[in-house]
């Protein structure tokens, strides 16, 4: 394979998430003369594309090394991202491991709806040669050191508050549940399925937790002062929450805001996000189609864990599926980043950032 | 479906059978003629023979599809001077002239093999009994076309990557172009000159296929193709976006 970097580092393996993104990329691949293609033609080539390696990216700690990674996309249908597409995506996923693979590359991250297509399931990764991780011990950190930071902030004591977290039984859920369960003054959990949330329940019972579960959101809304929104769904809607609530929208796509906009008090920041301090150099650089944050160095926590990983040349599987986050991995790994300079992304939303 | 018997299908369906016979004969004569002018372009003799045999057997395909055209008495036209099976064959043509191996082996084995084996195979996939058979054992047998020449292809690109890339995608831009436009919804250089009346490419859901699936699962297998002879995707990923869709 020919590649202008001689060793690869990392791998990121990620998706798009909307067509108007997915628009500008390929009109922008596209010469005057080859002219524009409608977004209807678009849809009926872009899903079709095997997982391949779009671009390069070189990133630079502030130690002074430098890694080099490449980006392989799935390819993804954005209309297709929900439970009921998981078979063709998981496939896809597949495909864009093995591409990791015969890139060489050493650690890879299994980026944004990726890795819950697998449901879990990490076996298939177990033997191959390089690495895989879901990426979401570092996006965990991210969401818990940014609700802690803009509750600070925003003058909200969280050991007096009631915080919501919907999705509380996934992986990032879950590990967001253990972080704060001591933290706050009351624990509000959501998801659908009402058993895994029961067995959540009792086992933080026993621990003496004070909780409160529904598989419906309404139900919590009103009581909650803090929300982490991390359901891997599209469908929610929080208009009804407290009009002075903190939200952390960590899920995706990122798309609460549009929902809440007529509620000016409510504060929305997109969770899980992160800043590499020296930034990223691309090669291709698409970065005016698809990077679309207010400020450089901006990615998903997910994204950023495998390039910390690199950095410390911590070559392992470090997050690996549902319910293995603890505590102490969110703090090392958000540790970890900081020696590099890769921090929690300031704090922004669909409107830009937030005002100091 | 079934279309073993012409009985039990519709004027709809007869219509656009008829049609699909008609592009898959006129595709496997085009591969026969390019294959025969490949054998100039070889000087060894072992390679020669390889082309003639190819030859051959795209004969055998295009016997195959017309045998079973002729026994259900299907309305079949074959047009080797089309718009788009006429002008693929120049494009081959002229590499042929200057003996360039390598292009002849780039169009037909990767860009038009890719085509067929994918298009034969959801069309296998869709229709019933004998034409299901005889679609899907033709497009396994273009399958070791494919990955034969990825062998070769493989070898060549590691020789001088950076003008073979090159050279690939001037191939790429004169070629796929011509198929990118033919297998687009709407014909973007006019009528194929192949099917009876309309393009059968309004009419395929009468046969549960569609042209955007077609096209998609053809231009996946092309991407594949070329992965595997080591195109990086950075590279393939703008070929496929510059194509007229
Ligand atoms: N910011 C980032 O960097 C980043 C990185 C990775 C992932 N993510 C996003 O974070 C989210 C969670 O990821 P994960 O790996 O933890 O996924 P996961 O393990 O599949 O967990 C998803 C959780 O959401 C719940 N859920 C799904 N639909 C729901 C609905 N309609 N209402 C309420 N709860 C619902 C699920 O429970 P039930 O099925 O029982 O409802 C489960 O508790 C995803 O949206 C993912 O894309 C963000
Ligand atoms: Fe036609």
């Amino acid at each position: 394979m020919v590649s202008s970097t001689s060793s690869i580092d990392f791998a990121v393996i990620g998706h798009q998430d909307n067509w108007e993104g997915i628009e500008r990329f390929v009109n922008g691949l596209r010469t005057p003369e080859q002219g524009k293609l409608s977004v209807e033609k678009i849809k009926s080539i872009f899903p079709f594309i095997p997982p391949r390696v779009l671009f390069n990216v070189q990133v630079k700690s502030i130690t002074g090394s430098q890694i080099n990674g490449i980006y392989i996309d799935t390819f993804f249908d954005p209309d297709k991202l929900d439970i009921q597409y998981s078979k063709a995506n998981s496939s896809k996923v597949i495909q864009a491991a093995s591409c990791a693979e015969k890139e060489g590359a050493r650690i890879t991250t299994l980026g944004g709806f990726t890795s819950i297509v697998l449901e879990g399931n990490f076996n298939y990764f177990a033997r191959k040669a390089t690495k895989f991780t879901t990426g979401n011990t570092l996006t965990a950190a991210y969401i818990v050191k940014g609700v802690e930071t803009a509750a600070g902030q925003s003058h909200i004591n969280l050991a007096n508050s009631k915080l919501l977290i919907v999705g509380a039984t996934g992986d990032i859920g879950m590990a967001c549940v253990t972080y704060f369960k001591n933290k706050v003054k009351q624990l509000l959990l959501c998801a659908r399925s009402l058993n895994r949330l029961e067995n959540l329940a009792k086992f933080l019972l026993e621990e003496n937790v004070n909780i409160k579960f529904s598989v419906s959101v309404d139900e919590l809304l009103q009581d909650a002062d803090v929300i982490i929104c991390v359901a891997s769904t599209t469908g929610l809607n929080f208009r009804d929450c407290k009009k002075d609530a903190l939200i952390c929208d960590a899920g995706y796509p990122k798309n609460l805001d549009k929902r809440i906009h007529d509620n000016p008090e409510v504060q929305l920041f997109h969770g899980g996000m992160g800043q590499v301090s020296m930034g990223f150099c691309f090669n291709p650089d698409y970065s005016n189609s698809i990077y679309c944050y207010p400020v450089p160095g901006i990615a998903h926590g997910c994204i950023l864990e495998a390039m910390v990983l690199a950095f410390e040349n911590k070559i392992e599987s470090y997050s690996t599926g549902r319910g293995n986050i603890t505590t102490d991995k969110i703090e090392e790994i958000y540790a970890c980043g900081l020696k590099h300079g890769i921090t929690l992304a300031p704090f922004h939303n669909a409107y830009g950032l937030w005002p100091d | 479906m079934n279309a073993t018997t012409n009985q039990s299908i519709t004027v709809e369906e007869f219509n656009v059978i008829s049609d699909v016979f008609s592009q898959a004969i006129t595709g496997e004569l085009i591969g026969m003629s390019n294959f025969a002018s490949l054998t100039d372009t070889i000087d060894d003799p072992y390679e020669k023979m390889e082309a003639v045999e190819h030859a051959n057997s795209e004969r055998m395909h295009a016997e195959g599809f017309a045998a079973y055209a002729k026994k259900q008495k299907l309305n079949v036209k074959i047009n080797l001077n089309g718009e788009y099976w006429g002008n693929v064959r120049k494009q081959f043509l002229s590499y042929a002239q200057q003996k360039d191996f390598i292009a002849c082996l780039i169009i037909q084995e990767v860009m038009l093999e890719s085509f067929a084996i994918s298009m034969y195979t959801d069309v296998g996939n869709a229709l019933g009994g004998e034409a299901s058979e005889l679609f899907l054992s033709i497009a396994d047998e273009e399958k070791e076309h494919l990955e034969h020449s990825t062998d070769i292809l493989r070898k060549e690109l590691q020789k001088d990557p950076v003008a073979f890339i090159k050279k690939f995608e001037e191939i790429h831009f004169n070629c796929m172009t011509i198929l990118a436009q033919f297998s687009a919804t709407t014909d973007l250089r006019g009528h194929c000159g192949v099917c009876n009346g309309d393009c059968m490419k309004g009419s395929l859901h009468h046969i549960a296929l569609d042209i955007v699936t077609m096209r998609g699962n053809a231009m996946a297998l092309y991407a594949d193709a070329l992965d595997n002879i080591g195109i990086p995707g950075e590279k393939s990923t703008v070929w496929l976006a510059q194509l007229p869709a």
